[in-house]
């Protein structure tokens, strides 16, 4: 709306995903705000956060969607893993059918993102070692396996929590350095944004969706 | 907010949800709880007032019969009154769920709602409009809300 330049260089969309209740609105509200929510309730649909970080000296505008992990929100939440830059899959340590589904979270997502969106493996709740369900190592494999980054974090304590998005970031942006994303295609779910003084707006976000109209 | 409240749905997403529902409906004569929600959804992010309308009342049929789901349903018409410009009758969706149950998601909504609102009301383009009406709804809904209260937390 205003015509004040970017005070960032780029956008990167980013989705959470995950059972329900494994912690992906306390990571995503511990990353925003600094703060942990001991009672979240359950996400409706999805939730919406923002922050600006930096790589490389470039501002990086994280545009990120918190996804509603129960079932029945799966067909309107596969929406939002299109033009995704960045996947943060999460699973909680302390219930092992959580890690049990990533495979199928897996799937999700290969299918519905591109070649080149970053994938990291988040295992939650760091802080409950005395009733950890899943090893670091088991899970570690599993995601060497599948060509994941991974690490435990603890949105509670905050412990990996600055590392998992910051790195899914300056993996993304090397992809751009080394000219594997295109950004010119929406579905790389990234956008530059020259910072040059003067140009207005976001208007054409969204190619292809329905037809805007003011009535 | 601004994104959750502006962004168009996707024409593909938005096929894909309308050819499901049609289909179930033709099949079967009537419509799943997944396939209604799902286009439902798209519907009330439509950028046309008459798509909008439609998810509208396909959300008020869905609180009706699916109790377990009222709450998304009442965040949903909320977002959809919203974005018809039916301020108040949004607001009072927020207020009904927020007696209910306290939620970060839905207060953030509320404050949203409530700014366009007030941005409206000063250009004196504010339609009031079905309130009233909505009222008695809403104090069914909230009582039903109520009684599934304590099956949320296990
Ligand atoms: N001890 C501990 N508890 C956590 C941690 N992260 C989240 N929780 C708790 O786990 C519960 C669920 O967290 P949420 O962030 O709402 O989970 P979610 O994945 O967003 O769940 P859905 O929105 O239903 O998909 C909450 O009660 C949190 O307080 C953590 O790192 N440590
Ligand atoms: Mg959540």
């Amino acid at each position: 709306m205003s015509s004040a330049p970017y005070n960032y260089n780029y956008i990167f969309k980013y989705i959470i995903i995950g059972d329900m209740g494994v912690g992906k609105s306390c990571l995503l509200h511990q990353f925003t705000e600094k703060k942990f929510m001991a009672n979240c309730p359950h996400t409706i649909g999805v939730e919406f956060g923002t922050r600006i970080i930096e790589v490389d000296d470039k501002k990086i505008k994280l545009q990120i969607w918190d996804t509603a992990g129960q079932e029945r929100f799966r067909a309107v939440t596969r929406s939002y893993y299109r033009g995704a830059a960045g996947a943060l899959m999460v699973y909680d340590i302390t219930r092992r059918s959580t890690y049990n589904h990533l495979s199928s979270w897996l799937t999700d997502t290969r299918n519905l993102t591109n070649p080149n969106t970053v994938i990291f493996l988040i295992g939650n709740k760091s802080d409950l070692e005395s009733t950890r369900e899943v090893t670091y190592e088991e899970a570690k494999e599993f995601a060497d396996e599948n060509g994941l980054m991974f690490l435990e974090a603890s949105a509670m304590s905050g412990q990996n929590v600055e590392e998992a998005f910051l790195e899914t970031a300056r993996k993304i942006y090397q992809n751009i350095q080394e000219g594997r994303l295109d950004l010119n295609a929406s579905e790389s779910g990234v956008q530059h944004r020259p910072s040059q003084p003067g140009r207005t707006s976001l208007t054409n976000e969204a190619p292809n969706t329905k037809d805007q109209c003011s009535c | 907010m601004e994104e959750m409240m502006e962004t168009v749905v996707p024409q593909e997403d938005f096929d894909r949800n309308e050819q499901r529902y049609l289909r179930e409906l033709e099949l079967d004569g009537h419509a799943s709880v997944e396939a209604k929600f799902g286009y439902a959804y798209c519907l009330v992010r439509c950028a046309h007032k008459q798509d909008i309308a439609k998810g509208i009342e396909l959300l008020e049929d869905l609180a009706e019969h699916h109790p377990e789901g009222r709450r998304d349903y009442l965040y949903y018409l909320a977002l959809g009154e919203a974005r018809m410009k039916n301020y108040s009758v949004a607001l009072n969706y927020c207020k009904g769920f927020l007696e209910i149950e306290d939620n970060p998601q839905v207060r953030s909504l509320q404050e949203y709602i409530q700014k366009r609102y007030d941005k409206d009301l000063k250009k004196g383009m504010a339609v009031a409009g079905g309130a009233v009406l909505v009222l008695g709804g809403i104090l069914g809904l909230g009582m039903a809300l109520a009684k599934n209260k304590n099956r949320r937390d296990k």
